[in-house]
């Protein structure tokens, strides 16, 4: 009974830290996505993103994204891996307007993919 | 992964309930939490196993969930003795020293020929040989024979009236038509076949008769011989 009782709370002291520690995890992650994704932006609305730094973005979600795989699926992050192509794909043909759609929809992502995981009662249903 | 546990824990407890409104039928000797594990555990390792675009973590963090919900439900289980009845059931008696108990069986989703089913895999084939039998909380038959049982059942006995209607290819096994067993029946204070809950009939031609909601009788017919 005892070696229950001590499994019982192992077992949720493990789950509940390994929640908390993914929460905190993915949080910081997408935060620091943000942050960079809004660079890029400032930097496409006055025409001065240039394609090395959409290469810097890409470099800096790549670190990201080693750990993001462990806490969500790889499909969620495959979007951001496709509109980020894009939107280099438009820096190096200097077409700052064309990118910053993009860029937009790369911010949008880094507040949802980060919302559908997070424990809440609408994505418990 | 909270989400995961949360999910999981929905999933086991709907899973725990639908298990305990099914009845003992669908449970087949485990505990109904114990069957709600083995449906979802395999399915748990299975699908990140299978698809790698779901984390490893995903599957670990379902099936450390379902291995805690376990041991919580085991220790309710041993501590908690008013949640037993409500986690794994209670037996139920079926058959009792006034014959078979139908409200019981009802409530089990089972009908006398279950029973009887039943109690011949368990090495008893006459419904007089038995004092009592019990459906268990895990869908297990245990039955307790009368002192005497072996001698109550030198014959097979075979359901002639089933639940108010009768088993015509057993009526042709005796040799007889059912106007000879509706003689019988109110020769025994019953009007028509609607009436019987159970009767049976061995090839000695000792009867076992039940009417709903009544006491058993048990009585012989003047056969010449022994049938089978």
């Amino acid at each position: 009974m005892i070696r229950t009782i001590v499994s019982i709370f192992i077992t949720l002291g493990l789950i509940l830290g390994v929640s908390f520690y993914e929460s905190k995890c993915v949080d910081r992650a997408f935060d620091e996505l943000r942050a960079t994704f809004e660079t890029l932006q400032e930097k496409a609305e006055l025409g001065t993103a240039t394609y090395n730094d959409g290469v810097a973005a890409r470099s800096f979600w790549d670190k990201k994204k080693e750990t993001l795989h462990f806490w969500l699926p790889h499909s969620a992050l495959q979007e951001i891996d496709f509109q980020l192509n894009e939107a280099i794909g438009f820096l190096s043909l200097d077409d700052n307007e064309g990118a910053l759609p993009k860029i937009e929809v790369l911010i949008g992502l880094t507040d949802a993919i980060p919302h559908s995981y997070n424990f809440d009662v609408k994505n418990i249903f | 992964m909270g989400l995961i546990f949360i999910r999981t824990t929905i999933i086991f407890i709907a899973l725990l309930a639908i298990m305990r409104l099914m009845g003992k039928r669908q449970i087949g000797e485990m505990q109904p939490y114990e069957l709600v594990i083995t449906l979802i555990i395999s399915e748990l390792a299975c699908i990140p196993m299978e698809d790698n675009s779901i984390p490893l973590l995903y599957g670990i963090i379902a099936i450390l969930t379902v291995f805690l919900l376990h041991q919580i439900v085991c220790v309710i289980d041993l501590k908690v003795t008013a949640a037993k009845p409500i986690i794994s059931g209670t037996p139920s008696i079926v058959l009792n020293k006034n014959g078979v108990d139908d409200s019981q069986l009802k409530k089990n989703n089972l009908n006398v020929s279950d029973l009887i089913e039943s109690l011949r895999v368990e090495g008893y084939f006459a419904l007089d040989a038995i004092e009592y039998a019990l459906y268990e909380a895990e869908g297990a038959f245990s039955a307790l024979p009368k002192k005497n049982f072996a001698q109550l059942q030198t014959s097979l006995p075979i359901i002639l009236i089933n639940e108010g209607k009768f088993d015509m290819k057993n009526v042709e096994k005796t040799g007889k038509n059912t106007a000879y067993y509706l003689d019988v029946l109110q020769r025994n204070g019953c009007k028509d076949e609607k009436k019987v809950l159970i009767m049976t009939v061995d090839g000695d031609g000792k009867v076992y008769l039940q009417k709903k909601g009544e006491r058993y009788k048990v009585f012989r017919l003047d056969w010449q011989s022994t049938l089978w």
